[in-house]
């Protein structure tokens, strides 16, 4: 999961989406927090077994092979029709349980190798209906090398498997980097000692079985149609016919999922309970219309993005139709590769200078989220580390209201001797529909920045603001989703040196300082949990200390269903888990 | 007339083939995201860029893949594959034209039914209250956005989230070949709000024919001759009139059969126009490229309908 760039919620990209949608809700007061009694969207026992649930979604997922998926909202299907080695429980964002493996995955302790068994029992489901074996599992990570499938994460967290440059290439379809030496052992050997984090990432999809006998011929092809011919090992599976044509997805239109008929169920150890008989998914549509349906209706959730009308009805009228999910972050990067942001003083100095507590206002309000002090968010290891809710105390970020003396102060440090800036021009790229760009704009000009600003569409930012050749010095409507519940996914794509990418980059301020980066690479090698999330939370302070980018709100993210609906929420994602989702 | 619908044909190609090279031009000339890099993911290496690029043909000169996306386009009515989803262009396109067939040969009938009666009395009846009501109406009716009327008809209307529920609201639209009664009831919401403006575009259109024509010559003389009033509107002062409108719709069909995005929109109705929408907004070019020929495609049709039906009326036209 990624960025409101990287890994796309329905609406745009990445959280970006989220960024959009929770920014158009824009409260007017923003002090609308009544206190809780919301739907906890937690795993109730005793659930109600069959019914149709409907879901109903503004946006289509972005890729339906499970070796493609990356939205948030994919997510929601993968989940359900796909068995990956390891999975998060709804409820418990932060430990992975084996799935398909059948232990924790074992990591050798020069970290250059990771092994996982296999349970025996889990089947693909028809037209394949066969056992599942570790060839599966090694098909199904080394397709997301293929030029054909190009899974948008694997080069990140696997790419050091040994072998993978031929594969890319199209020389070869084996990857010597994964071994089977029998059908329940996945053996990966890497380059370099990342296996602690390689491990952490074998909760995405990409990890969940693929039958290489059927799937070849769709591999094949310059883009892999795969995903239009998918099995499934999960409880449910996109409706097929004989050939196992998934005529269930109507890209754009509807997605249906019935009970998959070779799934084990809890006999395989699969803790997935799959209440509902069939689910009904219908795309396209305004959203607040969409919205009202699901409040106003029966069998029915979100699948995207709520806006921020619906947010406020929900939460006022019925609280127990709508829950809030603490999720991803957002900040504002300061591109420190050239003047004014390569100077520390200067950066401090926003930092110092920026209002939070109205980004948070015109954001949606206290409801949809809280005044960051750093980047890791609540419930992410090594937030306590990195010093909680509160912060660690640097003093620039010390008023969440922002305090303009201290940012005077600040840029007197940096030359500026009346303490306002009076260098260059400096360029800002907004959204147009985020009114926390106007806000972040006002504020640099109130410090005396001259700004050259573009608000453009989200598509259109990301193509500026993470392609550095073209300079851009603040993009002020930036937000990250993990890909997994861990300091590396939300730290090292978004401020390691080794990160910066000529395209798609992904870490905005471009930081790359070898202390952090060093500390970044020891902490990937941890295994032990509570000393990788410690090491983690002191990463993030060292961050946040060089003002790298100024954290502005860490995210709760509202979902909501119809009165009938027992809806509990994947944590991990931010989304309805529809295994666990019930109807009353 | 042979020679004449040659030439027209001809054209109709030209045209066409202008079209798909400047939608091509259009995307490569204006900045947008790179569909390679966008599909190689985050922090993708070079080397995978570059494998992307050469898979989706994008490593070739604009010329190249313009001529292979012609020649295959040409050969075996392939529009490739979306970036986006990996789905066929044709497929898609294909599987939404139902919806927009529907939907705009429901709103034809519709506006053509309520606005040609409406123009008719009110020119009849000029300045009287049916003339002013009417046109008072078809004012509001053309001013309306029609986004906004279509959330307005939900709200009051819709059998879920109406305040008067009356009819099937978004989401409910059923394909004809699945459940006639449920695609129809679905459609009566959209075909109301999409033929509102048109219908009362229509009606002052024809009122300001009709009364341009009842006061020609030919009018008089056919009162002189004493045929009844009814008469002389429908079959002498309608026959002039109507001709102009003729030409409208022509035009009007061919536009919303590219796809009434709005309204499909508002009442998520999966037509051209909303696949159309969601391919701009992430540069889905082999869908833009799809979608925008097919649109060309009905207009020049709807126009060349119009111009055989006139030359088929009036022989000057055919070499002129």
């Amino acid at each position: 999961m990624t960025s409101t760039i990287l890994r796309r919620i329905p609406v745009g990209i990445g959280i970006a989406l989220c960024a959009v949608a929770i920014a158009a809700c824009g409260s007017d007061d923003g002090d609308d927090d009544s206190g809780g009694g919301f739907a906890s969207g937690l795993p109730v026992e005793g659930a109600k077994k069959g019914g149709t649930l409907k879901v109903v979604s503004a946006s289509d997922v972005d890729q339906i092979d499970p070796g493609q998926a990356y939205y948030q909202l994919t997510y929601l299907v993968t989940s359900a029709t796909q068995t990956p080695l390891y999975a998060y429980k709804p409820e418990d964002p932060e430990t992975p349980v084996p799935v398909l493996a059948e232990s924790d995955p074992r990591v050798s302790p020069d970290g250059r190798t990771v092994t996982v068994k296999i349970r025996s029992g889990f089947r693909f489901s028809p037209p394949v209906d066969r056992a599942v074996t570790s060839k599966d599992v090694k098909y199904a990570l080394t397709r997301g090398f293929f030029p054909s499938v190009a899974n948008q994460y694997v080069q990140n967290y696997l790419g050091a498997l040994e072998g993978t440059g031929p594969v890319v290439e199209g020389d070869t379809r084996e990857l010597s980097g994964i071994q089977t030496p029998d059908d329940r052992t996945l053996v990966l050997r890497f380059t370099t000692d990342i296996g602690a984090t390689a491990a952490q990432a074998l909760v995405l999809p990409a990890s969940a079985p693929v039958p290489e006998e059927y799937a070849r011929r769709f591999d094949a092809k310059k883009q892999s149609d795969y995903g239009f011919n998918q099995v499934a090992t999960g409880p449910y599976m996109i409706r097929n016919d004989a050939q196992g044509k998934a005529v269930g997805y109507q890209p754009g239109r509807r997605i249906e999922l019935v009970r998959n008929p070779s799934w084990p169920g809890a006999e395989s150890g699969d803790f997935r309970p799959a209440y509902v008989d069939r689910v009904d998914w219908t795309i396209g549509g305004n959203p607040t219309v969409i919205g009202r349906q699901v409040l106003n209706g029966r069998d029915m959730i979100n699948g995207d993005t709520v806006p921020a009308p619906i947010v406020k009805q929900a939460a006022t009228r019925s609280k127990e139709q709508i829950t809030f999910t603490p999720l991803g972050n957002r900040f504002i990067p300061l591109n420190m590769s050239e003047p004014p942001f390569d100077d520390v003083n200067v950066r401090k100095a926003v930092a110092a200078a920026i209002d939070r507590t109205r980004l948070q206002l015109v954001r949606g309000g206290k409801l949809t989220g809280k005044v960051a002090t750093h980047f890791l968010p609540p419930g992410s290891p090594g937030f306590e580390a990195a010093g909680g809710l509160e912060g660690s105390g640097h003093d620039f970020l010390a008023k969440p209201e922002g305090d303009m003396q201290l940012a005077a102060e600040y840029l007197r440090k940096a030359g500026f001797s009346n303490g306002r800036y009076s260098g260059p021009a400096i360029s800002m790229v907004g959204t147009e529909d985020d009114p926390g760009s106007q806000v972040v704009l006002d504020q640099f000009r109130r410090l005396g920045f001259r700004v050259n600003y573009r608000s453009l569409s989200q598509e259109a930012m990301f193509g500026a603001c993470a392609v550095p050749a073209r300079k851009v010095d603040v993009c002020p409507n930036y937000g990250w989703l993990p890909d997994f519940n861990d300091g590396y996914a939300y730290l090292y794509g978004t401020f390691n040196g080794k990160a910066i990418a000529p395209q798609q980059n992904s870490n905005w301020s471009q930081l790359n300082d070898p202390r952090i980066n060093a500390a970044m690479d020891r902490a990937a090698r941890i295994t032990d949990p509570e000393e990788r999330a410690e090491a983690w939370g002191r990463i993030d302070d060292q961050i946040t200390a060089a003002a790298a980018a100024v954290p502005t709100y860490w995210d709760d993210v509202p979902n909501v269903q119809s009165r009938n609906v027992r809806g509990v929420i994947a944590r991990w994602n931010g989304a309805w888990d529809l295994s666990f989702t019930s109807l009353e | 007339m042979a020679g004449y619908l040659a030439r027209r044909l001809l054209w109709v190609v030209a045209l066409l083939l202008a079209v798909s090279a400047i939608t091509f031009a259009i995307f490569y000339t204006l900045p947008s995201a790179d569909p390679a890099a966008m599909r190689a993911g985050r922090q993708p290496t070079p080397q995978l860029i570059a494998q992307v690029r050469e898979n989706l043909g994008l490593d070739q000169p604009v010329y190249v893949q313009y001529w292979r996306y012609m020649r295959d386009l040409v050969l075996h009515f392939d529009f490739g594959f979306s970036y986006q989803s990996n789905a066929p262009v044709r497929e898609q396109i294909l599987d939404r034209l139902p919806a927009t067939l529907s939907l705009t040969g429901g709103a034809v009938v519709l506006w053509l039914a309520i606005g040609l009666p409406v123009g008719v009395i009110s020119a009849v009846r000029r300045r009287r209250w049916p003339d002013r009501l009417a046109m008072g109406l078809a004012l509001v009716a053309i001013s309306a956005p029609v986004y906004w009327l279509g959330l307005v008809a939900l709200y009051l209307f819709a059998d879920d989230i109406g305040r008067f529920p009356l009819l099937p609201g978004a989401n409910s639209y059923e394909p004809i070949s699945q459940d006639p009664a449920a695609w129809l009831g679905s459609l009566v919401l959209p075909w109301l709000v999409l033929a509102a403006s048109f219908a009362a575009f229509y009606a002052r259109l024809l009122r300001a024919n009709l009364l341009e024509a009842m006061s020609e010559d030919y009018i008089r003389t056919a009162r002189a001759k004493g045929l009844p009033e009814r008469q002389v509107v429908l079959r002498h002062g309608m026959r002039a009139a109507i001709t102009p409108i003729v030409t409208v719709v022509g035009l009007d069909v061919g536009i919303l059969l590219g796809g009434a995005v709005l309204v499909e929109t508002v009442f998520n109705v999966p037509g051209i126009g909303r696949l159309a929408y969601d391919a701009i907004r992430t540069a889905d070019l082999p869908v833009i490229q799809g979608t925008v020929l097919f649109g060309a495609f009905f207009i020049v049709v709807a126009n060349l309908v119009v111009d055989l039906a006139y030359a088929w009326i009036d022989p000057r036209v055919r070499t002129a």
